[in-house]
């Protein structure tokens, strides 16, 4: 933990590339539709409304954060998309995605999922070997698909609440819960621990440029499209994170909810 | 006479059997089937320019979604605040707008198969339908479909990509601009939004 705040230094050394989710970035592993999984944020409950209750100091930092998105990290990732072509983008998103498999390992563990941890744990040695660090993914081709777990996810699992919609200056979208878990992550990727800090910054640069190069276009798409971009970002992280943590697979609980958000008011019926 | 008999007879249960069979109508999953088949059909067409691609997908959402029960649903509380008039406006508006949206969604991902993976039963009679869209060369995509019937015909009342829901994005943006503006700066949004597509259909 003490390791957590290097993120921050290597975010602050990359200049504009700040926006940084220096150890978050599975901004789009975690997949979703992905430009608003990558932009998204927060954490609340599903249907009486979103539960914001910091929304005056949440909107200003979704302000700074969405201005920094639209004018470097989405030039930075169509420009990256650009030079570099597609098989070599998803080869490089497969490095990275290799070297955070350890830390999804250790949640997988820890929510009680130890098939999900072995096919992880094959999936690393195999992609890091054969695989070539992960630039190509035996792993998938011989089934071995690869979870997405975090920190955040396994709180959740646990049966901790997000708790109220957070949006973090450069990290984005997030939550109490999810903002501890995010510096948990950031310990269970070692890279931090051995390169110099230039080197870190190339590092979350390149990942950054690589991962943006995918969402840039779709993200300035639901942004035009949007009536309220902050609300719809806050909708779309808060469920998307819902959605994680419970595997797609809800409990009749969480279904019945949900459910409500289905209900017609009798005087709507008439 | 026993001859006459036997024909009414025959004829009725020749006709209670294509009552019997025609009654229940495609059920949810068959609708759902349906759409991505025709979906998927959409999308692996050459011919189509881009722009024909997703009017191809908006017609296909005009057939299978239930505009009205969804309009409802997004106002929400809201609802009672348009009169007659506004609600129709709304209603029209908003189709055209959501069936660009799903399109503009759907279209993103490069399909190579769509999956029927599961099937269950919700609050209100509802059905929902998961498929996973499976992709090429990227990790699947899941989007469940929502389901309502009326009157034994199902349609879409909602759809959640990897989780997010159409109608709860927009309930929360429309609940923003309603609480701030009211019913007619909304359609002011949403007329400006359609026109500005280029597209006039419907």
């Amino acid at each position: 933990m003490r390791r957590v705040p290097r993120p921050w230094r290597a975010a602050l050394f990359a200049g504009l590339v700040a926006c940084a989710l220096a150890p978050s970035a599975p901004a789009r592993a975690q997949v979703g539709p992905p430009e608003l999984a990558a932009a998204a944020a927060i954490d609340g409950t599903g249907d009486p409304g979103p539960w914001d209750p910091w929304e005056p100091f949440n909107r200003p930092v979704f302000a700074f954060n969405d201005f920094l998105s639209r004018w470097a990290l989405e030039p930075l990732g169509r420009g990256w998309a650009f030079v570099v072509p597609e098989f070599a983008r998803n080869a490089i998103s497969r490095v990275y995605l290799n070297v955070r498999t350890p830390g999804v390992m250790v949640n997988d563990l820890l929510q009680g999922k130890p098939r999900a941890a072995g096919v992880d744990l094959a999936r690393f040695l195999l992609n890091s070997s054969i695989g070539l660090a992960g630039l190509l993914d035996p792993g998938t081709a011989i089934g071995l698909e690869a979870n997405r777990e975090d920190f955040g996810q396994t709180f959740g699992v646990w049966g901790i609440p997000p708790g109220p919609y957070l949006v973090l200056p450069f990290f984005g979208p997030s939550s109490p819960r999810d903002a501890v878990g995010r510096a948990a992550d950031a310990a269970t990727v070692p890279v931090g621990w051995f390169v110099p800090i230039w080197a870190t910054a190339t590092i979350t640069t390149v990942d950054l440029a690589n991962e943006f190069s995918f969402v840039a276009l779709d993200i300035a798409e639901e942004r035009a499209e949007a009536f309220d971009w902050y609300a719809a970002v806050r909708n779309a992280h808060v469920s998307h994170r819902e959605n994680l943590v419970r595997d797609r697979t809800e409990s009749e609980e969480q279904a019945d909810e949900e459910d409500d958000l289905y209900l017609l008011e009798e005087e709507m019926e008439e | 006479m026993r001859r006459r008999f036997v024909r009414t007879l025959a004829l009725a249960a020749v006709a209670a059997f294509a009552i019997a069979s025609s009654a229940p109508g495609p059920g949810p999953r068959d609708v759902v089937a349906e759409t991505v088949d025709d979906v998927l059909a959409v999308l692996k067409d050459a011919s189509l320019t881009p722009e024909a691609r997703r009017e191809r997908i908006v017609e296909i959402a005009y057939e299978r979604f239930d505009f009205p029960t969804m309009s409802k649903l997004v106002l929400a509380k809201y609802w009672k605040r348009f009169d007659p008039a506004q609600r129709e406006a709304f209603l029209k508006e908003f189709k055209d707008f959501l069936a660009h949206r799903y399109g503009d969604r759907i279209d993103r991902y490069e399909q190579e198969r769509v999956e029927i993976v599961g099937e269950r039963s919700a609050k209100g009679g509802d059905s929902i339908i998961e498929t996973r869209i499976h992709r090429p060369r990227a990790e699947s995509v899941a989007v469940d479909y929502r389901l309502r019937s009326s009157g034994g015909d199902w349609r879409v009342i909602d759809v959640k990509i990897e989780g997010i829901s159409l109608v709860s994005n927009y309930r929360d943006q429309f609940h923003e601009v309603l609480s701030h503006g009211g019913p007619d700066k909304l359609l002011a949004q949403l007329r400006e939004r359609n026109a500005g597509r280029g597209g006039e259909e419907s």
